[in-house]
């Protein structure tokens, strides 16, 4: 039978699946960008269904409550026009999408088979309560050098973002 | 099953309360703000309709009800349409995941178990990581009005709100970990708990912690709400009514509530983080229950009513900064919009992160 | 799950609310379009100008530093829940590594800000 659960998990997949379908398949890139922001919510509740808290408020917090929310403003600042298909046409790049969509799915695949039963294991090892705690802690110990690279990561591309912005030319480089 | 179909009931009713609280309290809020605006600048205020002018609420509603149902020529409907409603959302969410009183212990009554009802919608693990990102879609509904109503007004004023909303929110999360750091805790149940007792004479807040992180964390929810001093999304002398120009009647009453729900959250994290809690100063929850359990027979009252006294005295706190935002609007005049960028940037996100050192070096030193 | 099901349900509530309640009230009020009321509100004239509306690029670049710092923030999350319970074994540790996480981002703030990234005018 059904537990509640299941049915949570069933509802909340088929969901994350309409609005990835939503994503791809608006014609206006606006609401593409807001069929993203589902999606993300979506991801994010699957996250806090696995007890991993943490990443669901990363997820909901630098995706959804910044990335998409920068995607949004660039869209209004441009006012990008609604595209009247939603797919470009042509053999070469539709051969291209369609290989795209077999590696991912092969991808998928492979992933299901190899890793649903240790996904399991590992979900019931870690309690939802210390999992932020084993995570922090492991950040701090084991991924030092990762964790202070990210910094210079984040410096490089603030520089980066700077510089572009004060580009002379183009259409919309000046204020 | 039978476990899961009672939580479910439970949690169904419990959601409908709160959300329905959150919705009364609206017009409440409405008439304080009118009234004491009234009061500030040496006015009557609404004071006709009925006692002290409070049933003026149920005309106010009736006139929003009955406005005519309107969208724009060349608005997106459906964007139109959502914007209000998603609105409600975050303000929503965030208020169930406040505790607001201890929890009431139910005896074991017959065949029925005994039962812990939290004052609270859901226990959210991370309390404090729940509502930082709830809120931080906030910025989603006024976008789509932005956008939705096709008025360069509309535009410009989500534009702003957006950028304005998203630069606070660094200073914000930055004071919040100041907070975090002094409890190791994201629960917000146990945030209060450690902040019953007395310490130096004084009851044991957190603001004697963070009196920097409070005005910090203070100052951000202003913006964060979008209130006077930092309603610039709605400058009415330069971008008519904002986000919200063509809006009218009850989608507009929807946005109104979006925003005093919005203030309700931060009256009740500030409550929370700086102002301990539920708790009475001078006095725990279990003294208050002793007491009481030698007062009455059934340990079930007794715990109910401690409760109850505990919710009276979080609610006088969160009235209390619900009157801040009042007081502050009728008193502060409006920042241009490079002065409110400049602060944000310039002044309240380098004096977080010196908070957030300082806290943490303090720590070090005193070892806890 | 304890939370997801409570949130969703929560979430239903608000949209059924606020939707169902649109809808309902749109029967009530009175209907009279006209062309003049369906054009965009440019205080009371006849609208003049065009919906693309260039828009500073500033916005633009507050968005994308928003999320670079944004990012760093998060990140001090989970410093914050383990520095205390830890300040006896490894605090000075933990207290150097955020203060070297710390500085590059100072000093991003201060590069931007020299830069002129955060001047408005």
């Amino acid at each position: 039978m059904f537990s509640s659960y299941d049915i949570v998990f069933y509802l909340l997949a088929l969901f994350a699946l309409f609005s990835a379908f939503g994503v791809v398949t608006s014609a206006s890139p606006i609401y593409s960008a807001f069929f993203l922001v589902l999606a993300m919510m979506d991801i994010a509740c699957l996250f806090v269904m696995l007890g991993a808290f943490f990443i669901a408020g990363v997820q909901l917090i630098v995706y959804a409550g910044a990335v998409v929310v920068l995607f949004v403003m660039v869209l209004m600042l441009f006012n990008l026009h609604q595209e009247t298909e939603a797919f470009s046409r042509g053999t070469i790049s539709g051969m291209a999408k369609l290989g795209v969509t077999g590696l991912l799915c092969g991808i998928l695949a492979t992933t299901l088979f190899h890793f649903a039963s240790t996904a399991k294991t590992i979900a019931a090892e870690i309690g939802p309560e210390e999992s932020t705690e084993k995570l922090a802690k492991l950040l701090f110990s084991d991924y030092l050098f990762g964790f202070e690279a990210i910094s210079i990561l984040i410096l490089v591309v603030a520089v980066g973002a700077v510089a572009l912005s004060q580009l002379k030319g183009g259409t919309h480089a000046k204020s | 099953m039978g476990g899961d179909a009672f939580e479910v009931t439970v949690n169904l009713v419990k959601m409908a309360v709160i959300f329905l609280m959150m919705v009364q309290m609206v017009p409440i809020l409405v008439w304080a703000e009118r009234r004491g605006s009234a009061f500030i600048q040496n006015r009557f205020g609404p004071n006709r309709v009925g006692p002290l002018g409070l049933t003026q609420l149920l005309a106010d509603a009736v006139k929003f009800i009955m406005k005519e149902e309107f969208v724009p020529g060349k608005a997106t409907a459906l964007l139109f349409y959502a914007a209000p409603v998603v609105a409600l959302i975050p303000a929503a969410l965030s208020l169930a995941a406040i505790p607001y009183s201890v929890p009431v212990h139910v005896e074991a009554f017959g065949e029925y178990g005994p039962y812990v009802f939290n004052i609270q919608g859901y226990e959210a693990g991370l309390g404090i990581l729940f509502i930082l990102s709830v809120s931080s879609l906030g910025a989603y509904s006024i976008l789509m009005a932005g956008y939705g109503s096709a008025n360069k007004y509309s535009l410009m004023g989500a534009l702003r709100a957006s950028a304005q909303m998203v630069s606070y929110e660094l200073a914000l999360s930055l004071s919040v970990i100041g907070v975090v750091l002094i409890y190791g805790t994201l629960n917000l149940s146990e945030i209060i708990k450690l902040q019953e007792g007395v310490k130096f004479g004084l009851p044991n807040w957190g603001i004697l912690y963070q009196p920097l992180g409070f005005v910090l964390f203070f100052s951000c929810a202003f913006a964060e709400c979008n209130r006077l001093p930092f309603d610039l999304s709605e400058a009415e002398g330069e971008l008519v009514a904002g986000f919200h120009t063509e809006y009218g009647g009850f989608k507009m009453l929807l946005f109104f509530m979006g925003e005093y729900g919005h203030m309700m959250v931060a009256s009740c994290l500030a409550t929370i983080f700086y102002f301990g809690g539920y708790n009475i100063p001078y006095c725990t929850p279990t003294e208050v229950l002793q007491i009481l359990e030698t007062k009455f027979a059934s340990s079930t009252v007794a715990s109910l009513l401690t409760s109850l006294v505990f919710l009276i005295s979080f609610l006088i706190k969160v009235g209390f900064f619900l009157w801040l935002f009042i007081w502050v609007r009728w008193t502060l005049p409006r920042f241009r919009y490079d002065q409110l960028m400049n602060l944000g940037w310039k002044k309240m996100l380098p004096w977080s992160l010196f908070n957030l050192i300082l806290t943490a070096a303090a720590m070090l030193i005193l070892k806890g | 799950m304890s939370v997801v099901l409570p949130v969703l349900i929560l979430g239903a509530l608000v949209i059924l609310f606020g939707g169902g309640l649109i809808f309902l009230v749109s029967f009530l009020g009175p209907s009279k379009p006209s062309a003049e009321k369906s054009m965009p509100y440019e205080c009371g004239l006849v609208g003049v100008e065009k919906r693309d509306t260039k828009v500073s690029v500033k916005y633009y670049l507050v968005a994308i530093l928003f999320i670079l710092f944004d990012i760093e923030v998060i990140f001090m999350y989970p410093w914050a829940i383990i520095y205390k319970s830890n300040l006896a074994e490894a605090g000075t540790f933990l207290f150097i590594e955020m203060m070297f996480f710390m500085a590059i981002l100072i000093f991003g703030l201060f590069y931007i800000w020299k830069a002129g990234a955060l001047d408005w005018e």
